[in-house]
């Protein structure tokens, strides 16, 4: 490719090429009007970098867009537009419709009564059970509800179940509402076959102190409950515990209790107050029938004076005197454990 | 710091302004020269080493390039100078096994040059090269009416391929309706919306490369022929 010089300045030069295009280059000594053939063009700079990085972040941006939107929608759907309907009916007919979640978004009078019954009334931020309660309430402080009358309400839910819950809901809280106040009938309808859910009746003031506490019925049916007892006869029939033990065990002779009759097998011993003083062990050191003549002092059992009293104890001739230093603890310790099993 | 910020500011009006480039690299010259020197090993001479130039035009190229998030700017122009010196000497070893015109030959000490016969006739280039120059001029100050240098066309001349031949699109259609080419002459103003329509290209492309457009449409005027003749490969398309 040869290029024409069109211009030269002192740090660069214009060339035209021949495909008509115009290009800066290095000037190497040029002259204008001089063809040249390979010059050192000036480069453009660097924008792909920059272009892709643009692409990425708007890409990103999209994405993210395209995030919000959907978690928009899904919030807009499942607490913003209606979802299933509840028709309360008195006399004033009121439209709540509820969303998703089963909150109230909107409240509507579809008669003048119902629109009367709705005026002020702020249902923002409340619940279902607590927008009925409220509408039931100012229905009787607005007269259109009084003794005898009927509640109804008519569900529109997509789903069976739905109505179902709300139904029950409904019917549950308002009963408990109204009850002992008023004798009102509580009608639950599915808005959409028109079928009567159930229908129910509060009792009234007089009526509940009439009727037998219902409370109690459900008291006897609990008491009923009995303990499992297993059948056949076990050995574990007898014993002595428990308020109906009959004080004879097959331990049949003991020494301990109150049935002990003095006598065990253990015919001879010279422990405990049965002690005849005479053993087995003709001759030792303890007890009443020592000889005195070992290095031991009688035991303290027999009600004599503690053996470190006594001045013939060995411990003075023999430890204390002449090895204190090095065995004296040990001995002591032994001689102690001696004592304490005559004490027995 | 002051001084950089300066620097900064005078880089980013350089940006756009190709004169106000020129005098940032006069004053920046014994930085250039300072970089060239350590690339070359010696110190280099105005006017006779190709590095130089090539340093310049790298220092144009790292003004055009640099923004700020790039750091301090001569740190960047030297890395830019460095490795635009690497690519050329690199590009210069593939002619390293050759020898020089002005070598010795034989015996006497006569340059190698004067052994070749010389077929070019020095003075009918000569005679070439002044008569393109006063074209040159000419088409300068004809565009200097129309509130155009040539720096600026280099500036505003399509970079794509595809632009490029959209240009050239417009051209021909001016070419093959001279009433377009006197009406730029005599109102001195380019009739976009006559050759949009007429050559199919978009509008906002001639817009975009005013500039050139009127550059190559002065040229296809009147006179020019050397320039003219130079450029063949624009009218290839033409007898198609």
């Amino acid at each position: 490719m040869k290029y024409i010089v069109m211009e030269c300045h002192p740090s660069y030069a214009v060339l035209l090429d021949e495909e008509g295009r115009f290009v800066k280059a290095a000037n190497l000594h040029y002259e204008t009007g001089q063809t040249v053939c390979e010059p050192v063009l000036m480069r453009e700079e660097p924008v792909k970098q920059r272009n892709r990085l643009r692409w990425a972040r708007s890409g990103f941006a999209a994405v993210a867009a395209c995030f919000l939107l959907l978690i928009g929608l899904n919030y807009y759907r499942s607490t913003l537009t209606a979802y299933s309907s509840i028709y309360l009916t008195i006399n004033p007919e009121v439209q709540m419709d509820l969303n998703r979640k089963g909150a109230v978004i909107r409240l509507e009078g579809i008669n003048e009564d119902g629109a009367a019954l709705l005026e002020d009334y702020e249902y923002k931020g409340k619940d279902r059970l607590t927008v009925a309660d409220d509408l039931i309430e100012r229905a009787i402080d607005m007269g259109f509800l009084a003794e005898g009358g009927q509640v109804s309400f008519s569900i529109d839910a997509p789903d069976e179940a739905l109505v179902q819950k709300y139904g029950e809901e409904l019917q549950t809280e308002v009963l408990k509402h109204l009850e002992n106040r008023y004798t009102i009938t509580v009608e639950v309808v599915n808005h959409q076959t028109g079928e009567t859910e159930s229908s129910q009746k509060t009792q009234g003031a007089q009526e509940a102190q009439d009727l037998p506490e219902p409370s109690d019925t459900q008291n006897t049916q609990e008491a009923i409950t009995v303990p499992v007892v297993p059948e056949g006869g076990s050995d574990y029939g007898d014993t002595d515990y428990g308020p109906d033990s009959d004080g004879a065990t097959d331990y049949s002779d003991t020494d301990y209790g109150p049935g002990s009759d003095g006598a065990t097998d253990y015919s001879d011993t010279d422990y405990g107050p049965g002690s005849d003083g005479a053993t087995d062990y003709s001759d030792t050191d303890y007890g009443p029938g020592s000889d005195g003549d070992t290095a031991y002092t009688p035991p303290a059992q027999s009600g004599n004076a503690s053996s470190y009293d006594d001045g013939s104890s060995s411990y003075s001739s023999s430890d204390y005197d002449s090895d204190e230093d090095s065995e004296s603890g040990s001995d002591y310790e032994e001689d102690d454990d001696d004592d304490e099993d005559d004490d027995d | 710091m002051q001084d950089e910020h300066e620097l900064i500011q005078q880089v980013y009006a350089a940006k756009e302004d190709m004169e106000a480039a020129d005098r940032l690299i006069g004053s920046y010259m014994p930085f250039i020269k300072s970089e060239t020197a350590k690339f070359l090993k010696r110190p280099p001479m105005e006017g006779h080493d190709d590095e130089l130039s090539i340093a310049m035009i790298a220092f144009h190229e790292a003004v055009r390039g640099y923004s700020r998030s790039r750091g301090a700017f001569l740190k960047y122009a030297a890395m830019i100078m460095k490795s635009r010196l690497i690519d050329y000497r690199r590009k210069e070893q593939r002619h390293g096994n050759v020898i020089s015109l002005d070598a010795p030959a034989g015996e006497d000490d006569a340059p190698l040059s004067d052994t070749i016969a010389d077929e070019t006739d020095h003075n009918e280039a000569y005679v070439v090269r002044e008569a393109t120059r006063a074209e040159i001029e000419e088409l300068t100050r004809q565009m200097r009416e129309f509130g155009v240098s040539l720096s600026d066309v280099a500036d505003n001349c399509p970079k794509q391929q595809r632009t490029l031949e959209a240009c050239r699109k417009a051209l021909w259609h001016a070419k093959e309706h001279p009433e377009l080419l006197d009406e730029l002459l005599k109102t001195r103003r380019l009739p976009i919306a006559r050759l949009s329509e007429g050559s199919g290209t978009e509008r906002k492309t001639l817009e975009r490369h005013r500039k050139y457009m009127v550059a190559l449409l002065l040229i296809y005027t009147n006179g020019y022929e050397i320039i003219r003749g130079h450029l063949t490969q624009v009218m290839k398309g033409v007898a198609v």
